[in-house]
């Protein structure tokens, strides 16, 4: 109980590690735009390179970054398959009663199911190759532009740094609970969905208090450590673009514009 | 001199959920020197928190006055000064520590106030250094032991500058390891540094150690001075529901029962001195 990790930062050295959280951040948006683009095989193919190129630089195990996937893999193959058998087309492959498989319909299928594996592999390098911590701070960084707008980018991000403290910590109490009601005869495991839901609030109930308690002794230490707002406040880490970041902004943007390319280029000639 | 901590005439009400008045400090006169080390003794409700919380303007006085280096505490313009001054460190590690990572920790106090990034490094390193907590610089701090838990906050007054700090029992929750590296980080910050330590404590042993004992009861000091003297009050003491240390509590039984003792017997060694 005691060693969970946050998220599912892989820890390394890596290129793609060392690089800008907002780096990292606004290229996993824009090579999001980027598998929008792709419409051909070819698109595919090229995007599906760059993904194992991605990988192979950072050092994760590349099982790791496809599974992924897992969470949504049912949402995938209902999307194959809907697009399969209820697409419609010119090429019918094979017909039973009102459902017909068509080449188009099969073509799509798997166009979308490779976007939604694509979109969820590239979004999860960004959390793997960046701790919480690191990627809060990117986040703030990026969102400050935004605050004359009334973004509360300073807050966010204080909310998510002592979420991320204070997760572990409640943790464990959640752990302490639920043994201390045991000892007393509770019985989480049995019981339908209803009786379950109920037997979570002998441990919600105290849980939220102490989180509670512990709120209110966490707002008046940060006030007697000077605390008061983003206002004037300066940091240990200033993010800093390096060479790198260009390199990797540079290998967005040429992915980009080559997907792009492949789709509306043929058309100018 | 001038004292580090000037308090006069401090009274203070507030109402409780109840809605009733409640008179939790009265009559307190106190003057705390640079460079001492004081202990607050007193049985729980007796008013040891509340008045440590108006040495860095958390709370404010409802009548009388606190000055922190000549500073008014009822002054909104000097809080953030006072709050550098004097440092804070709580009862429960957990609830005081913001950061995931221990030397973003520390960084919270001065990067609040505005320090330049080079130099909350250097602080960073230079409190986590004095606290012997260098090591753990990159540790997740639900990681780290009680004791560890408040050095580390420990650390963070001093990042901020604080020359002077307060700890509300801050080994109350600690095992008896972790007890003795607060109590021991704190002399030595006090001896080494000159640091100015008022330690709240309901462990008798850690408060024979201060140079000089405060002991509270019902929101006002009842006695203060040298711990010889304070804890050779027996009687005293256990009427407020105060436990002296053993030894003193020997001699004064032994004293009782004819034995010729001399006063001012607080220690083992001295009983034992005493006895041969």
């Amino acid at each position: 109980m005691l060693n969970i990790t946050l998220g599912q930062y892989y820890p390394g050295n890596s290129f793609i590690h060392q690089l800008d959280p907002r780096t990292k951040i606004l290229a996993t948006l824009l090579l999001i735009v980027a598998v929008f683009l792709a419409d051909a095989a070819v698109g595919y193919g090229i995007l599906c390179a760059m993904v194992v190129l991605i990988v192979s630089v950072s050092g994760i195990p590349f099982m790791m970054v496809l599974k992924s996937v897992k969470p949504l893999l049912l949402i995938i193959v209902m999307t194959l398959m809907l697009h399969v058998f209820l697409g419609q087309g010119e090429h019918v492959l094979y017909q039973w009663k009102i459902f017909k498989v068509t080449e188009e319909g099969l073509q799509m299928g798997v166009k979308m199911s490779m976007r939604l594996i694509l979109l969820l592999m590239i979004s999860s390098i960004l959390t793997f190759t960046t701790s919480p911590i690191v990627l809060t701070d990117g986040i703030e960084s990026l969102l400050r532009p935004f605050r004359v707008i009334g973004v509360p980018a300073h807050e966010l991000a204080m909310m998510m740094t002592i979420a991320l403290r204070f997760i572990p910590t409640l943790m464990e109490e959640t752990d302490r609970i639920i043994k201390a009601q045991t000892a007393r005869g509770a019985d989480f495991s049995g019981g339908n969905l209803l009786s379950r839901a109920k037997n979570m609030l002998p441990i919600l109930v105290p849980l939220f208090i102490s989180a509670f308690r512990r709120a209110d002794d966490l707002a008046v230490a940060m006030e007697a450590r000077c605390y008061r707002g983003g206002e004037g406040r300066t940091r240990m880490h200033e993010l800093a673009y390096r060479s790198g970041d260009f390199v990797a902004f540079a290998f967005t943007f040429a992915m980009i514009g080559l997907l792009a390319f492949l789709r509306w280029g043929p058309s100018l000639f | 001199m001038d004292p580090v901590i000037d308090v006069q005439g401090l009274k203070h009400v507030y109402t409780d959920s109840d809605n009733n008045q409640v008179t939790a400090l009265e009559q307190i006169d106190l003057q705390i020197m640079p460079g001492e080390f004081v202990a607050i003794i007193g049985a729980n409700g007796s008013g040891k928190s509340t008045l440590a919380r108006h040495f860095n303007a958390l709370l404010l006085p409802t009548e009388g006055s606190v000055k922190i280096n000549g500073m008014d505490t009822l002054e909104e313009n000097n809080i953030w000064k006072i709050r550098q001054q004097v440092g804070m460190v709580f009862q429960n590690p957990d609830n005081q520590i913001v950061a995931a990572i221990v030397e973003e920790d520390v960084a919270f106090g001065p990067e609040n106030i505005g320090v330049s990034t080079d130099e909350i490094r250097r602080r960073v390193d230079d409190a986590l250094r004095i606290v012997d907590m260098e090591e753990y610089r990159t540790h997740a701090p639900h990681l780290l032991s009680g004791g560890q838990k408040q050095r580390i906050a420990i650390a963070g007054t001093l990042a901020l500058g604080s020359e002077c700090i307060v700890l509300d029992e801050p080994t109350a929750m600690l095992d008896p390891k972790g007890r003795s590296e607060i109590l021991s980080t704190m002399k030595r910050l006090n001896k080494e540094k000159n640091i100015t330590v008022v330690y709240i404590t309901h462990f008798m042993k850690e408060a024979m150690q201060a140079d000089r004992v405060i002991v509270m009861c019902r929101g006002r000091i009842m006695m203060q001075g040298a711990p010889k003297d304070i804890f050779s009050r027996v009687d005293e003491l256990e009427k407020i529901g105060l436990e002296a240390p053993m030894a003193a509590k020997f001699a004064y039984e032994l004293r009782k029962s004819g034995a010729k003792l001399p006063q001012g017997i607080i220690t083992n060694e001295e009983l034992a001195t005493a006895l041969q």
